[in-house]
């Protein structure tokens, strides 16, 4: 059947089930309700702008309204500006393109009562400002809802006008930096080719003073921040490397200021220009990504809920999350957002988990299973018992962490900094050094004065050894190779608390992984199917019934057919009804209006309808029925993921020797074991054990990094030199572990190992670079063989190279 | 004579140079930088409808903060 695009949205579906009208299209009734409101508010130009980008279609949210205008969200989220206009930072869902930024702006702006409404596009973060006698928060929110989008609240006292700050404040300087910097490598050049062709002296002071004017606010403006980290670093009886950046820089601003004035030589306001940029640009780096860190955890953040109805001695009643104890009952409407973990213990239903483990697919939880604070309740209604307080929740120890590993300084860094410390004092030290043996003892050694004063002269030499060693490429090293590996890791999924394991994670010996969760996933997969009527027009209403359910185990079985039989077409289903934790049921009428009743679901379905059918398996069952006539059987198990085998494989070629950990029995073991490629396998083993087991690795001299999901695995991966949470785990075992794969696929771990080796070569190529550039650079210094011309000129270079150098690891 | 002249350039491309930093730090102070998405896509955003869309929500903020000043003293 050929396929058609939404009017609203333009994703492509099967014209079947499109709702038509006249020459429109529409997907669901979501996308015709906004296409008509922006028609009727002359807002269709949104489809010029959209082009032939595609959007999501409508979010469906839940009737929460209420809670936009309780005292608790007003008291944690709304602030008053001087005007008396109530003002709060929303972060809105569902934008994917410049023209989604113009409907909402231009909605909002529409709106009677709204003051102002900004919306940024990098981050989705909006900043609405509203009369409260005009307009209520929740009709501005019905507002953004109306047209397809959703919008949460969240803080931004307290990180993120911080961070936005820091980040405009960096960008200022940087550029002005860049600006003058620019500026002054033009007018160089011409003083440079003036070496070769001749220059007047007049000429050649005119372009000094233009340097002196350009350079000047690179130091004193741009440069403030060093010498404020070296004046802290001071009072801290610390020699940092802002000292030595900021020592570097005056020292040679002063030299070439006494040379503007009058002293002969030349003057080097072009390399103080050019050591505070490129140190600044790494600096700014840094800040950006403390800052799209910041955003992250605030959409995060912005998904906890603030209130819970809890019920207690028969009565609901609404409280604040913080008030929740333990042992408390709970009590989740169909799309209410879990706050505090728990355990189920009346009702079924499905819960998208996706906050937590970027897994799209619900997953069925009944009485007795665990519930995670911000997932959310899909279809009906469940009670369930508090285990954890909302401070130890799963959402809320993954926001910690977060801000943990935000306000921490990679062990590395701290390691660069000291390694700076020592080198500045030496170099310090050998400038001084240097501008006394230049001074006293020059004649007697025979030093060439090239006819300038002996002051003069020591004064130069000394300089140039500060110039040349400058710590630029010491400083950038680690740094910036960091930053890009760790941004790479970022955007394959992969969150690496310190920046330490990138090194680790590249000598790896042993890798120690656990079965259920790592090697395996969570996702059913047929394994056994029988079709007892292979009527196709039986299977098309199979087919149409399971595509009308985003079920786990109705989207593998959907799977499963589009993969054994041809031609399947999806037919006009009516009375579409969800039974709870059970299956579902339609109705069908063919074209002589008979009826159809068509049942699909688990044993306790097919036993309620009535139809006698005995099916027993260890497995997850799905029956099919028409007219309570079995049609064909479904067992679902849990498969081994995607990539399991190139993974273990790509493993053992880099050296790195994979070991399986598993608490399940040894035939199922070997067997998962025996289909990846694993060779070493320990079966029936409990966390205890599986920890001595790390230990022993690691007194064998291996480093070992465990990879694991459980709470089974927690201490086995609080033992592991690196230990890697999946994504999906549980929060205890994401709490100890030192990265997080937040897509749970083994291509990512893959990835984590390939980019931190990458990044690790890198790392110490670009210390080799600087370290041999110092060794051959400063003696020569020393010696009176560099002028402080050559040397900010190779300072700059080496700088390049190293952060050329670190570009590479983006390549590929 | 060339010197002059090349004094006289030194200065205007200085005073140019420095005039432009100078709107690109109001520019950024102001916040007009901190999305560069919406920077970028900023062509789009430039129609005759778009530019009277702006000035008509300026209005309508003036409107509004002179509606709120006199009902304040009201109060």
């Amino acid at each position: 059947m050929s396929k058609v695009k939404c009017n609203h949205c333009h994703l492509e579906f099967s014209e079947s089930i499109m709702i038509k009208e006249e020459e429109l299209n529409f997907c669901c009734k979501g996308c015709q309700g906004v296409y008509h409101l922006l028609q009727d508010q002359n807002l269709d130009s949104f489809y010029d702008k959209l082009g032939n980008k595609t959007i999501q279609p409508p979010l469906e949210v839940s009737s929460d309204l209420n809670k936009f205008d309780t005292q608790s969200f007003e008291k944690i989220y709304v602030t008053e500006d001087e005007n008396g206009y109530k003002k709060v930072d929303l972060i809105i869902e569902g934008i994917h393109c410049a023209a989604c930024i113009w409907l909402n702006e231009k909605v909002l702006y529409n709106t009677d009562g709204i003051i102002d409404a900004s919306i940024n596009f990098t981050n989705n973060k909006a900043k609405i400002v509203w009369n409260s006698e005009k307009i209520a928060l929740s009709q501005i929110i019905e507002k953004i809802r109306s047209i397809g989008y959703n919008a949460f609240a969240y803080n931004s006292k307290i990180a993120d006008e911080k961070a936005s700050l820091a980040k405009r404040d960096y960008f200022i300087r940087m550029m002005v930096a860049v600006f003058a910097t620019m500026n002054i490598m033009m007018l160089s050049v011409a003083k440079y080719t003036g070496f070769f062709t001749g220059i007047t002296p007049e000429v050649r002071h005119l372009i000094h003073l233009g340097e002196f004017i350009l350079s000047t606010p690179v130091i004193f403006y741009s440069g403030w921040i060093f010498y404020r980290g070296a004046y802290y670093g001071l009072k801290n009886r610390i020699l940092n490397m802002d000292f030595l950046v900021s020592a570097g820089a005056t020292f040679t601003y002063i030299y070439s200021v006494f040379i503007l004035f009058g002293l002969k030589g030349e003057s080097y306001f072009d390399s103080v220009s050019m050591i505070i940029t490129f140190v600044l640009v790494g600096k700014y780096l840094e800040v950006l990504g403390k800052k799209s860190a910041v955003d992250t955890l605030d959409t995060i953040k912005s998904q906890i809920p603030l209130e819970t109805t809890l019920i207690k001695d028969g009565k609901k009643v609404e409280v604040s999350v913080e008030d929740i104890q333990i042992g408390d009952i709970v009590e989740l409407k169909t799309g209410d957002k879990a706050s505090v973990d728990g355990i189920i213990i009346k009702g079924e239903s499905s819960f998208d988990e996706s906050s937590i483990s970027g897994e799209s697919l619900p997953i069925y939880k009944k009485a007795n299973d665990v519930i995670f604070s911000g997932t959310l309740n899909q279809d009906s209604l469940v009670q369930y018992r508090v285990t954890k307080t909302f401070k130890d929740s799963t959402l809320n120890s993954i926001v910690t962490l977060l801000e943990d590993s935000l306000a921490s300084k990679p062990k590395i860094e701290h390691k660069a900094n000291e390694i700076s410390k020592g080198f500045s004092v030496m170099i310090l030290t050998l400038s001084i050094l240097t501008f006394l043996v230049w001074y006293f003892f020059g004649i007697d050694l025979g030093f060439d004065y090239d006819g300038v004063s002996h002051f003069e002269k020591s004064f130069i030499v000394a300089i140039s050894v500060i110039v040349i060693a400058c710590p630029c490429a010491l400083a950038l090293a680690t740094p910036i190779a960091s930053l890009i590996g760790i941004s790479e890791l970022a955007k394959k999924g992969l969150l690496f608390k310190e920046a330490k394991f990138i090194e680790e994670l590249a000598r790896t010996t042993k890798l120690v992984v656990d079965k259920t969760g790592t090697i395996t996933n969570g996702k059913l997969s047929v394994v056994k199917a029988q079709i007892l009527d292979e009527n196709i027009h039986k299977l098309d209403l199979l087919y149409s019934l399971l595509d009308s359910s985003t079920h786990p185990i109705s989207t593998s079985i959907k799977e499963y057919l589009k993969n054994h039989y041809k031609n399947l077409s999806l037919k006009n289903l009516s009375n579409v009804k969800t039974l709870q934790a059970k299956g579902m049921k339609a109705i069908y009428k063919n074209l002589e209006d008979k009826e159809f009743e068509i049942l699909g679901g688990n044993q306790k379905l097919i036993e309620e309808f009535g139809i006698k059918y005995k099916f027993d398996s260890q497995n997850s069952v799905y029956i099919f029925a028409i007219n309570k006539k079995v049609i064909a059987t479904f067992e679902l198990k849990d498969e081994i993921k995607d990539f399991a085998r190139e993974f273990v494989s790509d493993c053992l070629k880099n050296n790195i020797d994979v070991i399986m950990l598993t608490g399940d029995n040894q035939n199922v073991a070997n067997y998962v074991a025996k289909e990846v490629g694993i060779k070493t396998v320990v079966a029936n083993i409990n966390p205890i054990q599986k920890a001595k087991y790390i230990n022993k690795l690691k007194e064998e001299g291996h480093t070992v990094v465990m990879a694991g999901d459980g709470v089974n695995d927690s201490v086995a991966l609080s033992s592991a030199n690196v230990s890697i949470a999946m994504g999906n785990g549980a929060d205890i075992s994401i709490a100890v572990s030192d990265i997080v794969l937040l897509n749970n696929s083994l291509e990512s771990l893959n990835q984590a190992f390939i980019i931190s080796r990458k990044t690790y070569k890198f790392i110490k190529q670009n210390l080799a670079i600087s370290l041999i550039y110092n060794l051959i650079t400063i003696p020569l210094a020393m010696a009176g063989f560099v002028m402080p011309l050559i040397a900010a000129l190779s300072m700059s270079l080496s700088s390049l190279i190293v952060v050329a150098n670190s570009l590479r690891i983006k390549g590929k | 004579m060339i010197d002059s002249t090349l004094l006289m350039m030194l200065v205007v491309g200085l005073v140019v140079s420095f005039a432009i930093l100078g709107m690109f730090i109001w520019g950024a102070k102001t916040g007009q930088f901190d999305d560069s998405n919406k920077m970028m896509d900023g062509l789009l955003f430039d129609s005759q409808e778009d530019l009277n869309d702006a000035v008509s929500r300026e209005n309508k903020k003036e409107k509004d903060k002179e509606e709120q000043k006199k009902s304040k003293p009201k109060n």
